[in-house]
């Protein structure tokens, strides 16, 4: 089949991207056999990775850590916090270096930085505590400690909910790790978990996903969803791993869903027995 | 309070690791200047930590954090208006050594990437470099997903002109580089 440049322009990005059906892929090949110009439009297209991926200069990561911190001091005073970052900014620059900030930290340079910094740290923290800092009156700290709390949660939340939909296995893992330092189960974070739980494409993830949720056998959701997930796995480990946790929580309304689950055809014999085993120890 | 404040550090670092390099990227490519990409990079890390709130679970984080890094890059352009050089700021960093012909080629890229309006630039960086899915680049510029297609598709055929004219123009007289045409406005 013929189609005309414009016709190919319009399958040409998603053919970039690989996103075609392989019969459009087809034509769409047999039209670059044919056509130069769209021919080089691909080339073109495929010659800007000669444009590398850059690395931001080893200060970075410091001028992080300083903005955070004239962030969370300049709430009380918000001159300071700009003339920090100012500061900050004037300081010359490393440019194009190709440490990485965590090489860098080992070095002696590095350890005696971050020692000066944890140092400022602590007595800006202290001043504060004493009560010495002009800016932040005693009845204004309380809301500030309430107000940075609701603020850490916030963010862990976010760190969460954003590391488990990353494409690499390791860093929705560090999601699911992430979501462990709240001693309470956000409702967002346990739908993002319960989600992961059943629809991740590593085991490990899965797993650890249900470690996490493992804790939080007191919020009815979570055992629902455990049960849930259980009827839709298909990797023997997790069904096992699923198992045992509802033993684990002595969850009799379990042992019902359980019995029928057993009795499904094709299952791994180790994950039928398991289930035997399971029903006998819950009822 | 100190814990506290710690924490929320140590927090937001694992997003400053996971997509400081990106931004940096972003914004590298599309303002060709590495000192203000680095300040505009701390600027999304201190929205982020003051709009986390914004986020709305369960919708791309992706966009949304590019929808920060747009907003912070447009502010700052507000309140410092661009000044045009004729040149772009940036040199290309790639030197493969044994590859003169390949960092030729990149640096002509880069200049093409620099002359062409900011729009198709952006959806050409957005597309080829930061890992965003077509979808994903739809909700952040707030357009139908064949619109981002059509957009696309466009900006690669005027980086293609404006390449090959310089390649040709390099070609032609070496001793004299192409030189951008003044842009009027912004």
């Amino acid at each position: 089949m013929n189609m005309s440049c414009e016709q190919i322009g319009e399958l040409l990005p998603d053919f970039l991207q690989g996103d075609l059906s392989s019969s459009k892929k087809g034509i769409v090949e047999a039209h670059l056999a044919e056509c130069a110009n769209c021919r080089d439009e691909v080339a073109v297209w495929q010659k800007l990775a000669l444009l590398p991926m850059e690395q931001p200069s080893a200060e970075s990561r410091l001028r992080f850590a300083a903005m955070l911190h004239a962030y969370q001091e300049g709430r009380s005073d918000r001159g300071k916090a700009h003339f920090e970052l100012d500061r900050v900014e004037r300081e010359p620059r490393r440019v194009g270096s190709p440490w990485s900030f965590w090489q860098w930290l080992r070095t002696p340079v590095g350890v005696v930085a971050w020692s000066a910094a944890l140092l400022l740290i602590g007595l800006l923290a202290g001043n504060f505590y004493a009560g010495r800092t002009p800016h932040a009156p005693a009845s204004g700290n309380q809301e500030q400690i309430a107000q940075m709390e609701e603020e850490l949660r916030s963010t862990r939340q976010l760190v969460v909910l954003s590391m488990l939909q990353q494409q690499s296995a390791s860093e929705r893992l560090q999601g699911v790790s992430y979501s462990q330092r709240e001693q309470q189960l956000d409702p967002q974070v346990r739908v993002a978990l319960l989600h992961t739980l059943r629809f991740d494409g590593s085991v490990d993830v899965r797993l650890a996903a249900l470690d996490a949720l493992s804790k939080h056998a007191a919020q009815p959701q979570v055992r629902t969803g455990v049960l849930d997930a259980l009827q839709e796995q298909q990797s023997p480990l997790v069904q096992v791993a699923l198992i045992d946790q509802l033993v684990e929580w002595r969850d009799r309304e379990a042992a019902q869903q359980l019995k029928n689950f057993e009795q499904q055809p094709n299952l791994n014999p180790t994950v039928k027995q398991r289930a035997e085993w399971a029903v006998s120890k819950l009822n | 309070m100190l814990q506290v404040r710690d924490g929320a550090g140590e927090t937001l670092g694992v997003l400053f690791d996971r997509y400081q390099t990106p931004l940096y990227n972003f914004y590298a490519k599309l303002t060709g200047d590495r000192t203000l990409s680095e300040d505009l990079v701390q600027e999304v890390f201190l929205r982020i930590l003051k709009y986390s709130r914004s986020y709305q679970p369960g919708t791309p984080f992706r966009a949304w954090i590019y929808q920060i890094a747009r907003n912070a890059r447009v502010d700052h352009y507000r309140k410092t208006p661009k000044h045009i050089s004729l040149e772009p700021e940036m040199a290309p960093p790639v030197k493969p050594k044994d590859e003169a012909q390949e960092s030729q080629e990149a640096e002509m890229l880069h200049r093409a990437l620099m002359q062409m309006p900011e729009e198709k630039r952006e959806i050409l960086i957005l597309s080829r470099f930061q890992e965003l899915k077509y979808e994903e680049i739809a909700r952040l510029l707030g357009c139908e997903l064949g619109t981002v297609k059509t957009r696309i598709h466009r900006a690669i055929q005027e980086l293609r002109h404006v390449f090959r004219q310089m390649e040709s123009g390099a070609a032609a007289g070496a001793a004299a580089p192409a030189m951008p045409p003044r842009r009027v406005g912004s």
